[in-house]
């Protein structure tokens, strides 16, 4: 089947083969670039997140794509919908603030979040900003967030991801299915290297 | 370009860029609106009680019970871009120990424009309870109702309908219901 572009590679020589792999290694180099360039501009780890869950329904099904900020000098106000992270749970969950709690730097936050650590908090870590304690909840759900927070009693803002600014409909679906049937993923990159190793323009 | 293969990659690559010219448009098309939606939030009575909250079913708080009318219109928010609205009232104050709270006490989904006319004498669908589980810090809050707009694609907007005249204060602890 593929005779015919092999006997093609021979004539063209070692040369050839070697600039089509830097040119494929050039296109993964200007995504990678662009990706963490958004990540930078938005201040969010991961400024474009596909929505996993349906607890936000009817405003945000599966496979929706959501855009993200994480500003470092505004607070985050009730209403709006963030992405957290809780550590110890892999997965990002994107529910809306329903309470705040902003604590002046001259309290000690640590009296509300019965946290057990001792260390006192880094000092780049935080803005001018004071501490906030949030709560969520998911539209769709009835309850608020407390039994997904895995013994946390309130949110901080290190938790957060970023806060939802805009949207795209189906979009995400793509990565969904990739995840959930690993064949279709490995067939898709697997026939775009293909196609991009023997392109000859 | 006359395979099948040259023809399909012009095809989608023409699709593709007018669906996101087509999107863009959409989007920025509702930039042109600019309807402030008018209403009015009054607050019936507070009552604070000690209950417990769904976590630690011994650990007792002071909870507050807020019973409240509204009335808003929100027709003109909505568009060919407007998926849903989501309506909030929250209650706002700052503690004597210099903590700012706000707290969403009731929430309510509007998906058509025949719905957008709200009236409801309510009262909180969400436990109101405070860091420092009393209300003795508290002063009067001011109950704010709140709104946001949910695109079918594009950014999504925030905005305040109506809010309290004036702050409403805390009552001391009821021991009986």
């Amino acid at each position: 089947m593929f005779t015919e572009e092999l006997k093609a590679f021979r004539r063209l020589g070692f040369r050839h083969v070697l600039l089509q792999v830097l040119n494929f290694a050039s296109v993964i180099a200007s995504g990678l670039m662009i990706w963490k360039g958004l990540g930078i501009v938005t201040n969010s780890e991961s400024p474009i997140v596909v929505v996993l869950s349906g607890s936000m329904e009817p405003a945000f099904y599966r496979g929706d794509l959501l855009f993200l900020t994480n500003p470092s000098s505004e607070q985050y106000k009730t209403g709006d919908i963030t992405v957290y992270k809780i550590p110890g749970a892999e997965i990002p969950i994107v529910h809306r603030v329903m309470e705040t709690h902003d604590v002046p730097k001259s309290i000690d936050i640590r009296k509300y979040t019965k946290s057990k650590s001792k260390s006192k908090p880094q000092p780049g870590e935080d803005s001018k900003q004071d501490n906030q304690l949030l709560l969520t909840k998911g539209d769709n759900n009835y309850v608020d967030d407390i039994e997904l927070y895995q013994g946390l009693e309130w949110l901080e803002k290190k938790h957060i991801v970023g806060k939802v600014r805009g949207f795209l409909p189906y979009v995400g679906y793509v990565t969904i299915a990739m995840n959930d049937c690993p064949q279709l993923k490995y067939a898709l990159l697997g026939g775009l290297g293909l196609l991009a190793l023997i392109q000859r323009e | 370009m006359h395979s099948i293969f040259a023809r399909i990659n012009n095809t989608s690559a023409l699709l593709s860029s007018c669906m996101m010219a087509l999107l863009a448009a959409i989007a920025l098309s509702t930039l042109v609106f600019t309807a402030r939606p008018e209403g009015n939030v009054s607050v019936a009575s507070v009552q604070v009680y000690s209950g417990n909250t769904r976590r630690y079913a011994t650990k007792r708080q002071d909870l507050a019970f807020v019973d409240f009318n509204i009335t808003a219109d929100f027709a003109p928010l909505f568009n060919w871009n407007t998926k849903q609205i989501f309506l909030y009232l929250q209650a706002e104050y700052n503690t004597t120990t210099g903590i700012k709270n706000e707290a969403v006490i009731w929430d309510r989904i509007i998906r058509r424009k025949e719905e957008a006319n709200v009236n409801v004498i309510g009262k909180n669908k969400y436990n109101l309870r405070d860091l420092s589980t009393n209300f003795k810090n508290a002063p009067p809050a001011s109950y704010s109702l709140k709104y946001n707009i949910m695109p079918y694609v594009g950014a999504l907007t925030y905005g305040e309908a109506a809010r309290t005249s004036e702050p409403v204060a805390f009552p001391p602890r009821k021991t009986r219901v």
